[in-house]
Order: structure tokens, then C-alpha cells, then sequence
């Protein structure tokens, strides 16, 4: 079965293999590269999420791709989607902002300011499609701060982000899929 | 039998048939995404767009994958195999 | 593009770049469309109530409950890339720690052209509390109107569409009954 991999093994030889490990190595660190540079600019640990939930219906349904971002010059205003992440919580959730409280910091000095407005936010959300707010989703904190929050919702495309749903649910799937992916890096002959 | 089952589905064409069906699909996708867009813009409806592009997709499919003999009119010509006769001249002359 | 498995390989290639671009070019279209919105929001009523809200761990706070009457005339958001519309009520206000507050009190997705006409009692979904668990010292709020447009692809964009022209007062509150 594997005859003929092996025989183009040995005609490759040993260097030429090493060069196709080189280039698979340098696609995965290109992609890194690609994502941690997005995180940058956009200042969210993570810009592109895929939704998992269905509490955004019908906004969103499971398997939709949102782009984010988390300007530091902006606060967040009602209205806005808005992706978390509570400590202890292993996902990351999209709900919609439904309360602002913005408190003053007092003697906050433009100069040497920690941080660039005068306020510090509390800030409550709710999925559009559940009934009650999500207080008992934040795990005993009252309020959502600014640093819960991976960003806010700004570009979406939808059914794109499904297959990664589909290896999560199928975990098969991801094995057959990187497996042929590596086998497809190493015995690409061009 | 399972030598032209094979050879159905692979579907060989020849040289020429290869450019034609590259400068086909180029084109063909092109131009359908470019009409698909305007007509669902003038028509307001994403519906128009996706069933017009899809549609020319199936279509486009249709003409490229089978091997159809327009894809086979140019066979490629070998040069006609060398006898030992032939050799023994070429190495006395 | 020797063999069919070849054909098929080389053209999904071009065939997602092609989907990539139309969905590009859809998006960017949203940025075509800027109409505007518009409508009214007029004050029906206004009541404070001394609440025990279970969620808020059964502690005696006020709460403000409002009504208005909501007019307004969403279709101009409507276009091909309109999933659909967000529309929520919200109230802005100061309390007397200087703390800035919005707070939505009703919201509604419209998610078809024909729905988009709204002529409704608006009664509070969710009520108005305040960190300092009274309205005592806040004089009143004021009320916007907003929407915000979800896309079948690309960006999400909102705007306003009404606000009241005056204060609408907090009256005293009164004991809930029940």
C-alpha cells in the first residue's frame, strides 16, 4: 500500500524531505504570524472568532465568522456586540451590550494617565435571543469590566467558521484532515 | 472493462483542450461574478445574485469536467519511431 | 487540467477566490446606502417602584418603569445586505455620584422590510436601576431611540433615529404593590 510512498522516499533522499518539513514549518509560522499581527492592530487577543452559541439568534447562528476589534480609544456604547471572556470560563461569549455605566476616576490627569479616558466602565449584556440579561452567566462578578472583553463585533461572514465547529463535533475529522494535510506537504512533488 | 471505467474517470484531454478549458473557466467565473453582482444590486436581492452565480457554476462545471471530443481535436503528433535501419545510416553518414 | 481531478483542483481554486471577492464587494456596498431613519418618541409613562428583584440577590432597590409611544419608520435601512434591524429604546442619565448611565428599556428585531413600520406602546422589558439603588437625588433621564443593522455580510453599522426634546421627570417612588 505505502510501496510507493516509500520508493519516493528513497529517491527524494533524506535533504529533500528535510526541505518539505521546512515548508510546511514555514506555513504554519506564516500563519501565526498573519494572526498574532492582526491581534496588534486590532488589539484583541483574539480577532476572528467563530460564534458557537445560537443565544444571538437570529443575528447569528453557530458556525458564523465575526471579525473584531478593541480600540483602546473607544468605549463601548449600548448596542454594540460584543464578544467576552469571564475568567474561569473555558469559551468566550457574544452578547449585545444592554447597560453602560461609566464611573468617573478621580483626579484622572491626561498626562500620566494608566488609562486613556476618564471613566472606568461597568457594563451589562444580554443575547438577543434569551429572555433574562447575563448576570448568572458572570460567575458571581456583578459587572463586566473592560478587561473581560476580546473586542467588539465589527465585520461578519456567515457559515464560513463551520467547519472548525464540525472538528469540534467530529473530532475524527480533524485527524483525517491534518494527517492528509501533512502527508499532502511531504509528498508534493512540484 | 475496468480499464475504460479508468480512463472515464479520468477524463484525459489534450494540450489544446487544456488551454481551452483554462481560458473557459477564467472568463466564464469572471463574468458571472461580475453579472451576478450587478444584477443582484440592480435587483436588490442577494437571492438573484448567489442563484445567478451558482447557476453558472453548475453550468460552467458542465462543460469542463467531462472529456468532450471539442477538448480532444488536436491529438498530439509523435514523430514516427526510429528503425535500426535508419540509426546505422545516421551513424555511417 | 489534464485529468478531471486536475480540472475540478485548479478551478474551486479560482472559484473561492471569485466567492471571496463577491462577498467583499457585497459588504463594501453597505457603505452606498446611508439613509437615515426616522420617527418619534413620545413619554406615556413614567413610575418609580420600591422592587425586590430576585436577580439582583433579593435586595430593596427602585426600579423605573417606562411607556412610550414608539413611531418609526425603518424601511429606508432596508437593502439587499439588511439581515436585520436592531431597534432599541435607551435611557441616558447622571446620577448624583457623577457616574454616566445608559440603560436600554425595550428593544425589538425587525428582520423584514414589510415589519418595518413601527407603531407600538413600548412597555419596559427591562427596567432602569442604579448603582446607588435610588432615584431620589436624579431629576429624570433622557430617552433615544436607536438602531443597529446586522448584514448578511460585511459590517455592522447603527445609528440614531429619535430622542426627547425635554428631560422626562423620575416621579417619587411608591411602594410596589404585590
Amino acid at each position: 500500500m505505502f510501496e510507493d510512498e516509500i520508493r519516493t522516499i528513497k529517491r527524494l533522499g533524506v535533504r529533500m524531505i528535510l526541505l518539505q518539513i521546512l515548508n510546511f514549518a514555514s506555513v504554519i509560522a506564516s500563519g501565526l504570524m498573519i494572526w498574532k499581527g492582526l491581534s496588534l492592530v486590532t488589539n484583541s487577543e483574539s480577532p476572528i472568532v467563530v460564534v458557537l452559541s445560537g443565544s444571538m439568534e437570529p443575528a447569528f447562528y453557530r458556525g458564523d465568522l465575526l471579525f473584531l476589534t478593541n480600540p483602546v480609544s473607544e468605549l463601548y456604547k449600548t448596542g454594540d456586540i460584543t464578544v467576552y471572556k469571564i475568567p474561569g470560563a473555558d469559551i468566550p461569549i457574544v452578547h449585545r451590550v444592554m447597560e453602560t455605566r461609566d464611573t468617573p476616576i478621580k483626579g484622572w490627569d491626561k498626562l500620566n494617565a494608566t488609562t486613556p479616558h476618564p471613566v472606568t466602565q461597568k457594563l451589562l449584556t444580554k443575547g438577543d435571543n434569551n429572555a433574562v440579561d447575563d448576570l448568572d452567566l458572570y460567575q458571581g462578578i456583578e459587572w463586566l469590566e473592560r478587561k473581560h472583553i476580546v473586542g467588539k463585533v465589527r465585520g461578519f461572514v456567515p457559515y464560513v467558521g463551520y467547519v472548525t465547529i464540525a472538528m469540534n463535533d467530529f473530532p475524527q475529522l480533524k485527524y483525517a484532515l491534518l494527517g492528509g494535510l501533512a502527508l499532502l506537504a511531504l509528498f508534493q512533488r512540484e | 472493462m475496468s480499464n475504460v471505467i479508468n480512463e472515464l474517470l479520468e477524463g484525459k484531454i489534450d494540450f489544446e483542450g487544456q488551454r481551452l478549458v483554462e481560458t473557459l473557466v477564467s472568463w466564464v467565473m469572471i463574468i458571472a461574478a461580475v453579472i451576478s453582482f450587478i444584477a443582484g444590486f440592480a435587483l436588490q436581492s442577494l437571492q438573484v445574485t448567489f442563484g445567478l452565480f451558482a447557476a453558472s457554476i453548475v453550468a460552467l462545471a458542465f462543460v469542463i469536467i467531462p472529456p468532450w471530443p471539442m477538448f480532444n481535436a488536436n491529438p498530439v503528433k509523435w514523430l514516427p519511431a526510429h528503425t535500426e535501419a535508419q540509426d546505422t545510416k545516421a551513424k555511417a553518414s | 487540467m489534464h485529468s478531471i481531478f486536475a480540472r475540478l483542483n485548479n478551478s474551486t481554486s479560482l472559484l473561492s477566490s471569485c466567492l471571496m471577492g463577491l462577498l467583499f464587494a457585497i459588504s463594501l456596498t453597505t457603505f452606498l446606502f446611508n439613509e437615515e431613519a426616522h420617527g418619534q418618541i413620545v413619554p406615556a409613562s413614567v413610575k418609580v417602584l420600591d422592587a425586590r428583584l430576585p436577580r439582583q440577590r433579593y435586595r430593596t432597590q427602585e426600579a423605573v418603569f417606562t411607556q412610550f409611544n414608539v413611531t418609526a419608520d425603518l424601511t429606508p435601512l432596508f437593502h439587499w445586505n439588511t439581515k436585520q434591524v436592531f431597534v432599541y429604546l435607551q435611557a441616558e442619565y447622571n446620577n448624583s455620584k457623577g457616574v454616566q448611565n445608559e440603560v436600554v428599556v425595550w428593544d425589538r428585531i425587525v428582520r423584514r422590510k414589510s415589519d418595518a413600520v413601527i407603531r407600538t406602546r413600548a412597555m419596559s422589558k427591562y427596567s432602569i436601576r442604579d448603582l446607588t439603588r435610588s432615584f431620589k437625588k436624579i431629576p429624570g433621564a433622557h430617552f433615544t431611540l436607536k438602531y443597529n443593522i446586522m448584514p448578511y455580510v460585511g459590517v455592522l453599522t447603527s445609528g440614531d433615529i429619535a430622542r426627547t426634546s425635554e428631560l422626562v421627570t423620575f416621579p417619587a417612588a411608591q411602594r410596589a404593590v404585590s
